[in-house]
């Protein structure tokens, strides 16, 4: 018997001496999590892409501004105070930095920042970096932020997706060098400009880049690199700013980016040596490896907050306001059916729908008044936040309190759906996917809410829902392959503008994957950048808002707070609320651990 | 030997040609715009879908294509997966490396404890040792993978901080990527071995631990069962009556009787061990351990056809070698097999 034991024996000797607390402490490797120096963030998100024209994602564009520097940066966490970070000043009228019509704008460019891949800026380099954040110009990208303002346009394309002609001179006289000054020249005043540079078109290297296969920075070339693929250009995987971070590594395998300290910057170097963001999709994984100190900070959704408060030496920063509008119900109004699974048979027979599915309004406003916002609110938001009203969240002016709202009314969503598409939804039913991001509980539960609630209208709706990987989803939806998915919007600047324009005009990112046009809209959001009265922009927005309620495009749920959570020997976070991926992610430079 | 072996090994090929014809016409199902997704790598692409269906031909009669996909994977070519932002053979060769090392560091316990539990149940037939192997047996058949790797990630991890998440330490992970890291196998515990990195080894190790012994515990059930019922079989046999008559020691009985039962033994061991390496997903998730498993799971979900066409290519060929691997072994466990 005693040796039969042995296996046994064996195993459990095996499995001490792996794990016999002998082994080197991790807090006494140098590079690990428990090391004062490095700091670990375990999150859901996977990068999409780190070239600063290309990213308009949360999760890529958060690192981009640790790689990255813009002209100038937020204070603390202000969202209209400004200090300069390449440029030496914050161009204001009474310094003489901005002309008297509100027109132009001088930044005089800071000497002595390095690239991280060699080399110091120069005034070329910030007019190549905004020129080519404006010419770049992808589809559904950031690009419109600056070139909207800066040349009246849109798009670089026309809506046949033809190059306009004359953009590039648009462009390259709009911005120009003067000594050592960039002149920025707009071609309407628009007072949230420098909130816009704040956050985009951050400083990149014009050698590195036309060595990597970027634009070169000629007039002769810039088409060819307009509107390109995500991967064609070495700045998707190779950065060169002039962050405090630079990039060691980005694993797509692991789902891991690590950052190390730039010690050639210019300020300070940062306190924290090496920065590691890694992908855990399981909550509870996530949620040990806060515990054992293995990460510092972790993203957790409001369903998690009272799991992670009684955790030994992890704080839970509760109550932080948020101007975004997440999350958000889209319908695409002109599905991509070809090759796509998300849409069944691609035909209204009760196993798919068609492309036009979702631009029958009946059918939008049957789905809205399916969901239950406010039991949402209740039940998944711990009763955090308060039911949106529209498309400009609460703290921003233009947030207007008495915009109605879909109540949840199933009997009054059947009424919808006995009209939609002529009465042929009804009798034949569909099939279709709602999708979210992998790892995103409070969207799983929206999409599983709808599901519940519109199958049980009529036994002949069949709605699947389905994660998928962010990254993916973003590809996508871009491409139109998602009938209805589920995402949020952060905002690129604290201005209403920033959430009428993304929602309901036509050239933005939404209503263009969405396939949705209001010419009213269109024309009174373009109205509204060029107001410069207050009073009179907050009418302009509340119509728009109103618009949005009639058409039904997207559903806006929530004004939210968040939290966010880490271990207390975090020091240094500074929480605002334009940051990407805020509060989960935040400047790293003014971190460090106790 | 050989010649049997030569046999077997002849027909592999006719074997992996009928498998991969069964993928490929499942594969066909679908209609030729959803294959043509495939070749999508920019949604622009979609305007011009006809003309990737006419460049690849995705409505030519089912044999043409099937050779002409035959000779892409002949060229190891196999798409490119979204999942994984790389083509699939090089995404394949970055996860199934951790799934070797994961699969054979839960096999060893598997086949050891298996095997010992399963002889010690039926030699102690309905006592004590045969009650505990059987609870032993049904908790781990019945109780789901997710739920045993949380238990075991909250005490080993969460309360013990022994065994912690993932492949390896942020420590270990500057090691690995050190220019002067040589990555000779992928394997981890084997490249430190040969670099010289002893507390690399080790921490590797404790990364495997609780999922090794997650997968050790609901996998060796069947294992169990398997061995206790052959046993029990080859014990109620004249010889052993015989053998035990002539006053043959208990433990040279069951030495005999073990030898005799391991046929079965064999053929579910290299099916386990093959879905082994076919990936673990949920152990993989739980664990975040980037192996095939989640690598694969990910790309179910997300419709990512030619990841999961890849791996299930993959798989089936581990399927078939190990059916072979298999064959031999009962060869080498009972000759008349090799006779006959």
């Amino acid at each position: 018997m005693r040796r039969n034991l042995a296996p046994l024996v064996l195993s459990l000797a095996f499995a001490v001496a792996c794990g016999k607390k002998e082994a080197p402490a991790p807090a006494a490797q140098p590079g690990g999590a428990h090391d004062k120096t490095t700091f670990v963030h375990v999150t859901i998100q996977d990068i999409d892409s780190l070239d600063p024209a290309w990213a308009y994602d949360t999760a890529s564009h958060a690192i981009i501004l640790n790689l990255y520097e813009p002209l100038v940066q937020y204070r603390g966490s202000s969202m209209s105070e400004l200090e300069p970070l390449i440029s030496e000043k914050v161009p204001s009228v009474a310094n003489g930095l901005v002309s008297a019509d509100g027109r132009s704008y001088s930044f005089p460019i800071r000497k002595g920042v390095k690239f991280h891949q060699g080399g110091e800026v120069t005034p070329e380099d910030v007019r190549y970096s905004l020129m080519r954040f404006m010419l770049y110009d992808r589809n559904g990208g950031p690009s419109s932020l600056l070139l909207e303002p800066v040349t009246g346009l849109a798009s670089t394309r026309d809506e046949a997706g033809k190059l306009i002609e004359d953009v590039y001179d648009k462009v390259a006289a709009a911005v120009t060098v003067d000594g050592d000054k960039v002149v920025l020249k707009l071609s309407k005043p628009f007072a949230p400009i420098l909130t816009v540079l704040a956050s985009w078109a951050p400083v990149v290297s014009k050698a590195y880049g036309a060595s990597v296969g970027a634009w070169d920075g000629s007039k002769e070339t810039w088409k060819k690199h307009n509107n390109p693929q995500k991967t064609s250009e070495g700045f998707h995987s190779r950065p060169d700013g002039t962050g405090p971070f630079m990039l060691e590594r980005w694993d797509s395998k692991t789902k891991e980016i690590i950052m190390t300290r730039f010690a050639g910057y210019w300020r300070e170097p940062a306190k924290l040596k090496r920065v590691v963001v890694k992908g855990v999709d399981e909550f509870q994984t996530r949620k040990l490896m806060l515990a054992a100190g293995d990460a510092d900070s972790i993203y957790a959704d409001s369903l998690a907050k009272p799991l992670l408060e009684s955790i030994d030496g992890v704080e839970v920063i509760d109550d932080l306001p948020r101007i975004d509008m997440n999350p958000t119900i889209f319908f695409v109004f002109k599905i991509d059916v070809q090759g796509n699974p998300n849409v069944g048979s691609g035909k209204l027979d009760g196993e798919g729908i068609p492309s036009d599915f979702f631009s029958d309004k009946d059918l939008r406003l049957g789905f809205a008044h399916a969901f239950d916002a406010e039991g949402f609110i209740k039940d998944v938001n711990r009763g955090k936040g308060t039911r949106a009203s529209g498309f400009i969240p609460a703290g921003l002016p233009g947030h207007n309190p008495s915009q109605p709202n879909y109540p949840f009314d199933l009997q009054k969503a059947e009424q919808y759906f006995r009209k939609a598409h002529g009465g042929k939804a009804w009798e034949k039913g569909f099939k279709f996917t709602i999708a979210y991001n992998s790892g995103n509980q409070p969207r799983e539960v929206i999409a599983n809410m709808l599901k519940r609630a519109v199958e049980s209208i009529n036994p002949k709706f069949q709605i699947d829902t389905r994660a998928i990987q962010w990254s993916t989803f973003l590809d996508q939806s871009n491409s139109s392959k998602l009938p209805m998915f589920i995402l949020g919007w952060a905002p690129d600047y604290p201005d209403a503008h920033n959430f009428a324009f993304p929602f309901m005009h036509s050239s933005a990112k939404y209503p263009q994957l969405q396939h949705y046009k209001n010419a009213e809209a269109d024309a009174l959001i373009n109205s509204a950048m060029r107001e410069i009265d207050p009073a009179k922009r907050e009418k302009l927005y509340k119509r728009v808002q109103a618009i949005a309620y009639e058409d039904c495009p997207t559903i806006f749920i929530l004004n939210a707070v968040r939290y966010r959570t880490q271990r207390k020997w975090v020091k240094g976070f500074e929480y605002n609320a334009v940051w990407p991926d805020s509060p989960y992610m935040s400047p790293f430079y003014t971190v460090w651990k106790e | 030997m050989a010649k049997f072996v030569l046999k077997r090994l002849a027909m592999l090929p006719l074997v992996l040609a009928g498998v991969t014809m069964l993928l490929f016409g499942l594969f066909q199902t679908l209609s030729p715009e959803s294959r043509a997704s495939l070749y999508i790598k920019d949604p622009r692409q979609l305007s011009s879908l006809e003309a990737v269906i006419r460049e690849h031909g995705l409505r030519d009669p089912f044999h043409k294509q099937y050779l002409r996909w035959l000779r892409k994977v002949a060229r190891g070519d196999l798409g490119y997966s979204e999942t994984a932002k790389m083509p699939v053979t090089e995404a394949v060769r970055a996860f199934f490396p951790a799934t070797i090392e994961l699969s054979v560091l839960a096999f060893i316990p598997i086949m050891v404890l298996g095997v010992w539990l399963g002889t010690l149940s039926a030699v102690h037939k309905d006592k004590l040792v045969d009650q505990l192997s059987r609870f032993i047996s049904i908790t781990g058949y019945s109780l789901p993978s997710f739920a045993l790797g949380l238990i075991l990630l909250m005490v080993f991890y969460g309360v013990l901080n022994l065994f912690p998440p993932g492949r390896y330490s942020l420590e270990s992970d500057i090691v690995v990527h050190d220019a002067a890291f040589n990555a000779f196998t992928g394997l981890i515990l084997l490249d430190s071995l040969l670099n010289g990195e002893w507390a690399l080894f080790v921490d590797a190790l404790r990364h495997l631990v609780l999922p090794a012994a997650t997968l050790t515990y609901i996998t060796m059930a069947l294992l169990v069962r398997v061995t206790r019922s052959s046993m029990l079989e080859e014990l109620g046999k004249d010889y052993v009556r015989t053998a035990r008559a002539k006053g043959l020691s208990e433990a040279a009985v069951i030495a005999h009787a073990r030898r005799n039962a391991w046929i079965p033994v064999i053929t579910i061991a290299s099916i386990l061990f093959v879905q082994l390496l076919g990936g673990v997903l949920i152990t993989e998730t739980v664990f975040a351990y980037p192996g095939i498993g989640r690598w694969v799971a990910q790309a179910a979900l997300q419709l990512d056809v030619p990841a999961v066409m890849g791996v299930a290519l993959l798989t089936s060929s581990l399927f078939v070698l190990g059916n072979l691997a298999a064959d031999i072994l009962y060869a080498v466990v009972d000759p008349r097999i090799r006779f006959k």
